[in-house]
C-alpha cells in the first residue's frame, strides 16, 4: 500500500515531464524566432505604441524612406526626393510597389497616411513629429509634394513610418489587426499575446526575401526570455534584458553578441517653475549630487553608459567636450552655502530663513532600476543635508503628474531619439508641447530653432552643440545615462546588421 | 439541489455588480489618465482633448459609470483601444489558455498533494512524513516566479527536455487529433503545458498535502477507524475507503479556494512562460489603464471563481450524504 502511494506521488510529479520528453522545442518551419517583451497592441503603423509594433510594422510596411543603421535616410517607397525650397519636399515614388492585396502604392496613399496621422481624432503618437507639415498633396500618381510651415530638418528621419493603403482603410478594414502594407513581409498569423508570424512577400519590389519567415514570440519576463534563447526556443533576443543575463550571454562563445549605444536617455527633469528650482545654481548643485558612475555601474550594471551632455554619441552633433556638471558633493555643498542654505539649527538638514531644504524626487514603479537610482540619489542628497523625499507611483499616475508639471525632480527617459530635435525641441523650447519643466531661455530657443530649420549638417551640429552647452550650464535636464542596446543571436543567423532601433530587415536573406 | 444552484447563480448578479463598482472606484482612486498612456509622452494637447472626449474622460464619474453600465446591460463589454479589439474578443481569445493552465495545474496539485498528504498521515512522525512536509514547506515558500525560472533552467536550458516558452495546440484540439491518429500534437501540447502547469501547481500541491495530512490525522484517531480495523479490514481499505472519504470535505473546499489563487498565480506564470492567457492580458490592461478591459478580465476571473466554488459546494453533497441542499 505504502509503496503504491510513494509511486503515485512520484509518477504524478514527473509524468507530465517524461511523457513529452522527446518533443523538440525548435520551430519546425525554419522561421527565425525573435523574443519580444510585449505583444503589439496594434499593427497600424500610424497608431503603433510599443517596440514590438515598431519592429513588426517595419517589416510589414514600407515608409517613404528607410533609415540605415547609422540613421541616414535611404530610398524606400520613394526612390528619390528633392528639396527645391527650404519648405518644400518632393518625393518620387518607385514604380511597381504594391500592397499585399495587390493594389499599387500611389501618391494618394502617402497623402492619406500623413493626413490621417495629422488628424487629432486618430490619436496617433507620431502626430507631433509631423505638425510642421502645412500641406501634403499628390502632384500625380507617383509624386508627393510636402509643404512645411517652416524649414524642418528632421523630417526625413521620421518619414520611415509605414504607408497604409488608403482605399482599404477608408473602406473599413481594420489594419490594426489585419495589416496590409507594401513591405517585405506579410502577416501569416497573429495569436494575440503569444506569436506574430510573418511570411515573405513574394511580390516585394526589391525581390522576395529568402528567409522562410520571422516569428515574434512574446515572453514578458526578461530572464525567462534569455533562458528561452539559451534553450534554443528563440534565435534572437534584444533589449530590454536584465544586466545579469547580458553579462552571462556576452561571455558565451557560441552566441553572437552586439552591445552598442542605444537611442535613449535616462534623465532628471527639473521643474524650473518650482520656486526652489528656478535658480540654475540650485539645479547645478543638485546635479552635482548625482553619482552617475555608481548608478550606471552598480544599478545598471554597466549596460548603460555615463552621459556627458544631452547629445547622444550616435548623433553627428555629439561632442565629448561638452560636459554637464559631474559628481562633486563638496562642490554642491559649497554652492548651496553661497545660496544661503546652512544647517543653522544643527538638526543635520540645511535651512534658510527657518525653512528646511526639502525636495521630492519621483519616478515610476514599473522599472526597478529607476527606483533604485532615485533612492540612491536620495541617499546622497540626504548626506549633503537635503531632506530629500522619494515618490514612486505607477506609470499612468507618475507621467500624468509630470505632464501637468506637478513634479519637482522626476527621473524618466526618452526613446527612439533618431534626431536631436526629438529630444530637445518639444522638451526645452519655450513653446515646446513637452516642456513639462517650464524652462524658457531665448538663447536656447534660438539655437533649437536653428537646429530645426538649418538643412546644412555642419550648421545643424553647431546649433545643437550651442544648445547642449546652455543645457549643461543651466541644467533644466540632467542626462544620467545613455541607454545601451544589446542583441544576441545564434551563429546560424547570417548577415544580420544590428542597429540601435532594433529593426530586423537585415534578417531578410537568411 | 437544482433550486439551490439556481439561487446561487442568481446571487452572482449582485456580486458581479458589486465587483464592477469596486473596480471602477479603485481605478479612479489610483488615478492615471488613459488618454495620456495611449498617446505616450509626445501626445499633443489637441489630441489629448479629442481622445478624452471620445473616452468620456472629460465627463463626471457618474456619467462614465452610467455609460459603462448601460452598455453592459446590453451585453456590450466595451472596446479596448489598446488591443484594437472588443473586450469580449480579447477576453474570450485568452480564456481558454488560462483555464487550461489552471485546470491542469489543479490536477497536478491534487495528484501530488493528496497522495503525499495520505502518506504523511499514515507514516506520521516517520521519515516519509518529514520528507513530505519538507516538500510542502518548500512548495509553499517558493514564489511562483522563482520556481518558474528554476524549472525552466533545469528542464529547458540544461536538460533540453521541454520547450521553455509558448503554447502548443489547445489541449482539446490536441485530444481530438489524438483520436484521428495523430498523437504528436498532443505530445507537443503537453510538453508546452508541463513547466507552467507544474510551476503553478506545486504551491497548491503543498497546501493540499498539508491539509490532507492534518484532516487524515484527525480522522485516524476517531472510534470508527478502530471499529473498522476490529472488523478485520486491511489498512489500505481503512485508509482509502473510510478515513480518506471522511477527511475529504475540508480538502474539497480548499481545492475550490485554491482555484482562485491559481488564477492569481497564472498572472505571473503566464509572464514567465509566454503563455497567451488572461493573466498577461490583465497586467497589460492595468498598466495601460485600459478600464473596459480590466473590468472584463476581473469579471471573468470573478465569474470563474464563483462557479468553481458553486461546484465545490454541490460536490459536498456527493461526498457527504448528510449534507442536503434545498
Amino acid at each position: 500500500m505504502l509503496r503504491i502511494l510513494y509511486c503515485g506521488a512520484a509518477i504524478a510529479a514527473l509524468s507530465v515531464g517524461f511523457a513529452a520528453a522527446p518533443t523538440l522545442a525548435q520551430d519546425g518551419d525554419g522561421a527565425i524566432t525573435i523574443g519580444a517583451d510585449v505583444d503589439a497592441g496594434t499593427l497600424d503603423p500610424r497608431v503603433m505604441r510599443d517596440t514590438t509594433a515598431y519592429r513588426v510594422a517595419n517589416l510589414l510596411y514600407d515608409g517613404l524612406v528607410e533609415l540605415s543603421p547609422t540613421l541616414e535616410a535611404t530610398p524606400g517607397l520613394a526612390e528619390s526626393w528633392e528639396n527645391p525650397e527650404p519648405t518644400v519636399w518632393v518625393f518620387t515614388l518607385r514604380d511597381g510597389a504594391t500592397f499585399h492585396d495587390g493594389t499599387p502604392v500611389t501618391a494618394a496613399d502617402v497623402v492619406y497616411t500623413f493626413e490621417s496621422i495629422l488628424d487629432p481624432e486618430l490619436a496617433s503618437r507620431w502626430r507631433t513629429l509631423f505638425t510642421p507639415i502645412s500641406e501634403i498633396v499628390a502632384a500625380d500618381d507617383n509624386t508627393v509634394r510636402i509643404t512645411l510651415s517652416e524649414p524642418y530638418a528632421p523630417l526625413l528621419s521620421y518619414l520611415d513610418i509605414g504607408i497604409v493603403p488608403a482605399n482599404l482603410v477608408e473602406g473599413g478594414t481594420d489594419i490594426g489587426t489585419q495589416p496590409v502594407g507594401s513591405g517585405p513581409f506579410m502577416l501569416a498569423n497573429w495569436e494575440r499575446g503569444s506569436t506574430i508570424a510573418l511570411e515573405p512577400n513574394p511580390n516585394w519590389w526589391a525581390g522576395e526575401p529568402s528567409v522562410a519567415g520571422i516569428d515574434f514570440i512574446v515572453v514578458p519576463d526578461n530572464t525567462a526570455r534569455a533562458q528561452a534563447f539559451e534553450a534554443g526556443d528563440l534565435d534572437l533576443i534584444q533589449s530590454p534584458l536584465s544586466p545579469a543575463d547580458i553579462q552571462r550571454l556576452a561571455d558565451e562563445t557560441d552566441i553572437v553578441a552586439d552591445i552598442m549605444g542605444g537611442l535613449g536617455v535616462t534623465y532628471l527633469n527639473f521643474n524650473t517653475q518650482d520656486p526652489l528650482l528656478s535658480d540654475p545654481q540650485m539645479r547645478r548643485a543638485l546635479a552635482m549630487l548625482v553619482d552617475q558612475e555608481t548608478i550606471v555601474e552598480a544599478i545598471y550594471e554597466g549596460v548603460d553608459v555615463v552621459a556627458s551632455s544631452v547629445l547622444l554619441p550616435s548623433w553627428p552633433a555629439y561632442s565629448p567636450d561638452i560636459q554637464q556638471p559631474t559628481f562633486d558633493p563638496d562642490g554642491a555643498v559649497a554652492i548651496l552655502e553661497q545660496l544661503g542654505w546652512s544647517d543653522s539649527d544643527g538638526d543635520g538638514t540645511l535651512d534658510r530663513d527657518g525653512e528646511p531644504l526639502t525636495l521630492t524626487l519621483s519616478t515610476h514603479s514599473e522599472d526597478p532600476n529607476r527606483i533604485q537610482a532615485v533612492e540612491y540619489i536620495q541617499n546622497v542628497m540626504r548626506g549633503a543635508g537635503i531632506d530629500a523625499q522619494v515618490s514612486i507611483s505607477d506609470w499612468p499616475s507618475f507621467s500624468g503628474a509630470v505632464q501637468n508639471s506637478q513634479h519637482q525632480v522626476a527621473l524618466l527617459g526618452w526613446l527612439n531619439l533618431v534626431d536631436p530635435d526629438r529630444l530637445l525641441y518639444g522638451q526645452l523650447h519655450s513653446g515646446g508641447a513637452l516642456n513639462w519643466g517650464g524652462y524658457a531661455n531665448p538663447t536656447l530657443d534660438g539655437a533649437l530653432d536653428r537646429g530645426r530649420t538649418t538643412l546644412d549638417p555642419d550648421g545643424r551640429a553647431a546649433a545643437y552643440q550651442e544648445a547642449a552647452e546652455i543645457i549643461a550650464d543651466e541644467v533644466p535636464y540632467y542626462i544620467i545615462s545613455y541607454q545601451g542596446y544589446q542583441v544576441f543571436h545564434t551563429p546560424e543567423i547570417e548577415g544580420y546588421e544590428p542597429n540601435p532601433r532594433g529593426m530586423m530587415r537585415s534578417l531578410m536573406d537568411n | 439541489m437544482i433550486g439551490y444552484a439556481a439561487r446561487r447563480l442568481l446571487l452572482m448578479i449582485p456580486m458581479l455588480f458589486g465587483i464592477i463598482v469596486l473596480v471602477f472606484l479603485m481605478l479612479n482612486v489610483i488615478g492615471g489618465d488613459q488618454a495620456l498612456v495611449l498617446l505616450g509622452q509626445e501626445g499633443t494637447p489637441e489630441q489629448l482633448e479629442a481622445l478624452r472626449r471620445e473616452l468620456l474622460l472629460d465627463q463626471p464619474l457618474t456619467v462614465q459609470f452610467a455609460a459603462y453600465i448601460g452598455k453592459l446591460a446590453q451585453g456590450d463589454l466595451g472596446y479596448s483601444l489598446f488591443q484594437s479589439q472588443s473586450v469580449l474578443e480579447a477576453v474570450s481569445g485568452r480564456l481558454g489558455a488560462t483555464l487550461e493552465l489552471a485546470i491542469v495545474a489543479l490536477l497536478i496539485a491534487i495528484l501530488i498533494g493528496v497522495p503525499l498528504g495520505i502518506l504523511a498521515a499514515v507514516r506520521h512522525g516517520r521519515a516519509s512524513d518529514i520528507f513530505a512536509m519538507l516538500f510542502a514547506q518548500l512548495g509553499i515558500s517558493m514564489p511562483v516566479f522563482w520556481m518558474g525560472i528554476l524549472l525552466m533552467f533545469l528542464f529547458a536550458v540544461t536538460l533540453d527536455w521541454l520547450p521553455a516558452i509558448g503554447r502548443g495546440e489547445p489541449l482539446l484540439v490536441a485530444i481530438v487529433d489524438l483520436f484521428r491518429g495523430n498523437p504528436a500534437v498532443l505530445l507537443d501540447s503537453l510538453a508546452h503545458l508541463a513547466l507552467p502547469a507544474i510551476t503553478l501547481g506545486v504551491g497548491a500541491a503543498a497546501i493540499i498535502s498539508r491539509l490532507v495530512r492534518s484532516a487524515m490525522l484527525d480522522t485516524l484517531s476517531l472510534d470508527f477507524v478502530r471499529t473498522a480495523y476490529a472488523k478485520g479490514l486491511g489498512p489500505a481499505r481503512v485508509t482509502l475507503a473510510h478515513v480518506l472519504r471522511n477527511a475529504l470535505l475540508p480538502v474539497v473546499s480548499m481545492i475550490g479556494l485554491r482555484f482562485g489563487a491559481l488564477l492569481g498565480g497564472a498572472v505571473l506564470t503566464e509572464g514567465i512562460f509566454g503563455w497567451p492567457g488572461l493573466g498577461q492580458l490583465s497586467v497589460a490592461a492595468i498598466n495601460q489603464r485600459d478600464i473596459p478591459l480590466i473590468q472584463g478580465v476581473v469579471l471573468t476571473f470573478a465569474l470563474m471563481f464563483a462557479l468553481v466554488n458553486l461546484i465545490v459546494d454541490l460536490a459536498y453533497a456527493a461526498i457527504d450524504p448528510r449534507i442536503r441542499y434545498d
